[in-house]
């Protein structure tokens, strides 16, 4: 009990004193987490949307892979990653392999999923009575397109909050792509994963704290928009 | 203003392409100003000929017209200018998710109108409702009689050629249910509407409409 005390007093110490190398993974892990979450928004949203909107021959199929990327293995994720980005591999030359962006690249692989998937199922659930309210109001094709999207905006803001829960908390992928190289591509969970290992417990529950307050904000964040949405 | 409002000649529609036919109707024309009472059992027709009448469910057969003009494939195309004219209060209806006030200021704003507190304001009244208490409150915070007033308000706020009630008192207190018939009767008395309404409030449809037509198995078999 004193070890897991004094871990969590040096944990304090550390924080308060703004320790860099604690906080150089702290500023990895937004930088890779805003990075990936822009580019499941900017693909997922649109395509989520018109997945979920408009009917179209093989919209089954396209579901049904989409739900497939979502139970797809982290460190599944992270080997296709990795054999894509490594020096004989396909993309090889783009030198991604141990960057940020080439974590950025696998945690978009993970997030995406998640926005398309939440964005369909929104727009599907919202389409069926809220397309004979807005037209027998009056609403042309595009104004029916627009109240879609708007009335489906808590949802799509809930999927934004789940996706950016799971990327800031993934490991198996940022360990495996990123290469948990100190002071470049260490991550929170690839540290509080290396610090632990190494018997540095503070550091660990250090950064353990900084993510369970991002994971309290999220979790914070989804109740209220779950109420919103409905 | 010669023509009838509405002339159906030999409508057969279902409920989507190619399916069962669940609404025959021969014959039907519908005057300016009337109040037509659509009665019948569950499933009797009574929603879907709403729907063909609010332009929201095109027939698979028949001629319909609306102002003495024929509503053919071309003019369905742009039905959003018909469903302006004619609008449906449906009972799958529901409110948008944003305040009461945007709510009944919706339709106008999509007719690129401007919605002044006023014409929200006499639209809630004409429903009971008072604009200080409810015009601020989210869709969330209101009742289930309530959102149904309110959904009626925003029809009434558009002061439409035909308003199209689909069971407008269903789930309503008495209390809320006179309010709906007193706004309903006002739609006309004061603007001329024509009113279709299918209720299985007999009482009330044959107080208030000129008309009631009974309905089975999507035809018209008694009122004509």
């Amino acid at each position: 009990m004193d070890y897991f005390s004094e871990g969590l007093a040096r944990a304090v110490e550390l924080l308060l004193a703004l320790d860099p190398e604690t906080f150089s993974a702290v500023w990895t892990t937004a930088a890779v987490t805003a990075l990936a979450l822009g580019a499941s928004l900017i693909i997922g949203l649109p395509l989520g949307f018109a997945l979920g909107h408009f009917r179209f021959p093989g919209r089954r199929g396209v579901r049904l892979f989409v739900d497939w990327m979502l139970s797809l293995p982290t460190v599944v994720i992270g080997l296709i990653v990795y054999a894509l980005f490594t020096t004989y591999g396909p993309l090889g030359e783009w030198g991604l392999l141990f960057t940020v962006s080439g974590m950025a690249v696998g945690l978009t692989i993970l997030g995406l999923p998640i926005i398309l998937s939440m964005t369909a199922t929104a727009v599907e659930s919202t389409d069926a009575a809220l397309t004979q309210t807005v037209l027998s109001l009056g609403a042309d094709k595009t104004q029916l397109l627009l109240a879609t999207l708007s009335e489906a905006r808590f949802a799509m803001a809930l999927a934004a909050a789940s996706a950016f829960g799971r990327i800031v908390s993934e490991v198996g992928i940022a360990m495996m792509v990123g290469g948990n190289i100190k002071w470049h591509t260490r991550t929170i969970t690839t540290a509080i994963a290396l610090e632990t290992g190494r018997g540095e417990f503070a550091t660990g529950i250090a950064l353990g704290i900084v993510l369970m307050l991002v994971a309290l904000v999220v979790n914070l964040l989804v109740a209220l928009l779950r109420r919103r949405a409905g | 203003m010669n023509a009838p409002l509405y002339e159906l000649r030999g409508i057969e529609a279902a409920h989507e392409k190619g399916g069962e036919r669940v609404l025959h109707v021969p014959a039907l024309t519908i005057a300016h100003g009337e109040i037509l009472g659509l009665a019948g059992h569950n499933g009797s027709g009574k929603s879907t000929l709403l729907k063909v009448l609010g332009f929201l469910l095109e027939p698979c057969e028949g001629t319909l017209f609306f102002e003495g003009a024929l509503v053919d494939a071309r003019a369905m195309r742009a039905g959003h200018l018909l469903r302006r004219k004619a609008v449906l209060l449906g009972q799958e209806t529901r409110l948008l998710r944003r305040s009461v006030a945007a709510n009944v200021a919706y339709g106008l704003k999509l007719r690129g109108l401007p919605a002044p507190r006023e014409v929200v304001s006499r639209a809630l009244a004409l429903v009971g409702l008072d604009y200080a208490g409810y015009a601020a409150r989210p869709w969330m915070r209101l009742s289930g009689g309530e959102a149904r007033r309110v959904a009626l308000a925003a029809r009434l706020a558009l002061d439409p050629m035909a308003l199209l009630l689909d069971e407008p008192t269903a789930g309503l207190d008495r209390e809320s249910a006179e309010h709906v018939k007193r706004a309903v009767i006002s739609a006309r008395v004061e603007r001329g509407a024509t009113l279709i309404i299918a209720s299985h409030d007999m009482a009330w449809l044959s107080s208030c409409a000129d008309r009631v037509l009974t309905m089975e198995e999507g035809r018209i078999v008694a009122g004509l």
